[in-house]
């Protein structure tokens, strides 16, 4: 497989998971960027065991998706149910103090990043094969399980938090549960994508981690649409793909273009290109054709 | 003993710039109601605008200074329409959206100074306009003119902020918004009006802001905004959104604990630390300590 396509194929990947682990959290109306700091510290907890203590891959990337996990909840167990600016800043934060304590520690070549990281494969074919199935399949399992919790008494648990909080909390909705279940789920997911998204290029480095790419998802999730888990597959290769294409000098502007797109989508399409309402009429037309 | 009176005037002057930062949000949370996250990006994008008059006019103080006070109310101004349009489509008020709104401006223009201007590396003030003259020197103890100059003028626009809001009809008005926007549009008060010049008070205090820094500093960076962004969003979310008293005492707070870390603890740490401090206070306390006024 050229390599151009690998990366676009693993990237997309990621982006879609990443986007999908802060769709989620938004469901209750909270912008979870901790996520992107869970990223970085499941990916450089499972790089440091890789290289170091020369911890299989497998082993490894569960620890990351477990990292995630707990960092997550630990945390939840305090913005569980907190106000969105809250969530918000408490990522941020995170971000602040992770890329921090990763500038300052030598053993994970602190502004140098880790380099040459070993392949989870026997060859380099091997290795880029390998990580595209294991991200396709992480893609294909979190997809199905996000779906069914929209399907779900939660789903509308999460609908209902998101439009009024108090009407929910009277219709016996246990919101601080209920936020804590999505910010575990969601940081578990980031964790993950944290050491896959090393082992892409095989190498971190804190420029990996940086508040761009809380740009990118968020840009994501609203172009796509915020209010369907479809939206982010649709926007995820999109978006990623069209600065592939634009020459280098306009590429250069990614981020300004990224903005712009975000800011014309909250003013002209506020629900992003795919609403609930359309997810709704192309899931019953589907149904239907299936019933005939 | 020296060291500790020494970093705690320093965190005194820093603090009076945060307090104007979160004042200028607060005001625009309260009368505008938005979470303008990109408020401190646009008092840096107004530094860089001095910059560039100080460059071209032969170090004209006064230009700068204007410049940066027209870019700070330009860019606010232009941007209410915005922020309306997204409420518009909301049908109510979804201050959620508007802050996603801001993140994105914020983007912009943090991209654009890293592409745009001295090739993205950071700038530096000329050395005669930067307010380090020692005005009083005892031992370690020392006090600068930016901090003298940034103290004095940031407690005259604090007050006078103070004295618009509870001493003039304006004030009257932005403050009925704030309480109330459906009983301030039965008595009279036009909302949309009364929201831009929000937007052209804070984007006054914003350039007032962007000259302070610039003495106290003497450089910014593309990434400063971004940096000072989150530091206001945690002061204004510890102090209570909205709370204009406990911005003050908490933007201060944070002024002198940032100095002392400073003074005590490798360079490298001291911004993680004070995150560290403001992380576990909004963690213990997610609603602030003084009260959320919305």
């Amino acid at each position: 497989m050229p390599l151009p396509w690998y990366y676009f194929l693993a990237i997309t990947a990621i982006n879609v998971l990443m986007s999908w682990a802060l769709y989620l959290p938004y469901r209750v109306a909270h912008l979870h960027f901790l996520t992107v700091a869970n990223m970085a510290i499941s990916g450089y907890l499972s790089g440091w065991l890789v290289q170091v203590v020369h911890v299989p891959f497998g082993p490894a990337l569960l620890i990351g998706f477990l990292t995630g996990g707990l960092v997550g909840w630990l945390v939840s167990l305090f913005i569980a149910d907190a106000p969105t600016f809250t969530v918000v800043i408490v990522g941020f934060t995170f971000i602040y103090i992770t890329r921090t304590v990763i500038e300052n520690t030598k053993a994970v070549g602190s502004t140098m990043g880790m380099f040459g990281l070993p392949l989870v494969a026997s060859s380099p074919g091997a290795h880029r094969w390998t990580l595209l199935a294991i991200l396709y399949a992480v893609v294909l399992v979190v997809g199905f399980l996000i779906h069914r919790f929209e399907h779900s008494r939660l789903g509308r648990a999460a609908s209902a938090v998101f439009v009024d909080k108090d009407l929910a909390t009277s219709f016996g909705v246990d919101i601080r549960q209920l936020g804590r279940l999505l910010q575990v789920f969601s940081s578990t997911v980031a964790g993950g994508c944290g050491v896959l998204y090393g082992f892409i290029y095989r190498s971190f480095h804190l420029d990996f981690f940086t508040f761009h790419l809380v740009g990118l998802f968020m840009t994501i999730i609203f172009v796509g649409g915020y209010a369907t888990m479809w939206g982010t597959l649709v926007a995820a290769p999109v978006l990623y793909g069209l600065t592939l294409l634009f020459p280098p000098a306009v590429a250069s502007w990614r981020i300004v273009i990224y903005a712009a797109i975000l800011i014309a989508v909250l003013v002209f399409k506020p629900e992003g290109f795919i609403t609930r309402r359309l997810a709704y009429t192309v899931e019953r037309l589907l149904s239907s054709k299936r019933k005939i | 003993m020296e060291v500790l009176l020494a970093q705690v005037i320093n965190g005194l002057s820093l603090g009076s710039i945060y307090v104007l930062l979160v004042t200028g949000f607060n005001l625009l949370l309260l009368v505008a109601m938005i979470i303008h996250f990109a408020y401190p990006q646009v008092v840096v994008f107004s530094m860089y605008i001095a910059w560039v008059v100080l460059r071209y006019t032969g170090n004209s103080i006064p230009l700068a200074v204007l410049a940066a006070l027209a870019s700070s109310v330009a860019i606010n101004v232009a941007t209410a329409p915005l922020f309306q349009q997204v409420m518009k489509n909301r049908e109510e008020v979804d201050i959620n959206a508007t802050m996603v709104m801001s993140m994105g401006i914020g983007m912009i223009i943090t991209d654009v100074l890293s592409h745009g201007f001295n090739k993205g590396l950071p700038i530096a003030f000329p050395k005669e306009l930067v307010g380090d003259v020692a005005l009083f020197r005892l031992g370690l103890v020392s006090l600068l003119s930016g901090q003298v100059v940034s103290l004095a003028v940031g407690v005259l626009a604090v007050s006078g902020v103070f004295l618009l809001l509870y001493k003039t009809r304006p004030g009257r008005a932005f403050r009925a918004i704030a309480e109330d926007p459906a009983g301030a549009r039965l008595v009279g008060i036009p909302i949309l009006s009364t929201g831009l010049q929000s937007y052209a008070l804070s984007g006054l205090l914003g350039g007032l802001i962007a000259v302070l820094l610039a003495l106290m500093l003497g450089y910014a960076s593309p990434g400063l905004g971004e940096q000072v962004a989150h530091k206001v969003l945690a002061v204004s979310i510890i102090a209570g959104l909205g709370n204009l008293p406990g911005g003050l005492v908490v933007g201060l707070g944070l002024g002198i604990l940032e100095a002392l870390v400073q003074g005590y603890i490798s360079g490298s740490w001291s911004n993680a630390i004070a995150f560290v401090v403001l992380l576990v206070v909004i963690l213990v306390k997610p609603r602030g300590l003084f009260g959320v006024k919305l």
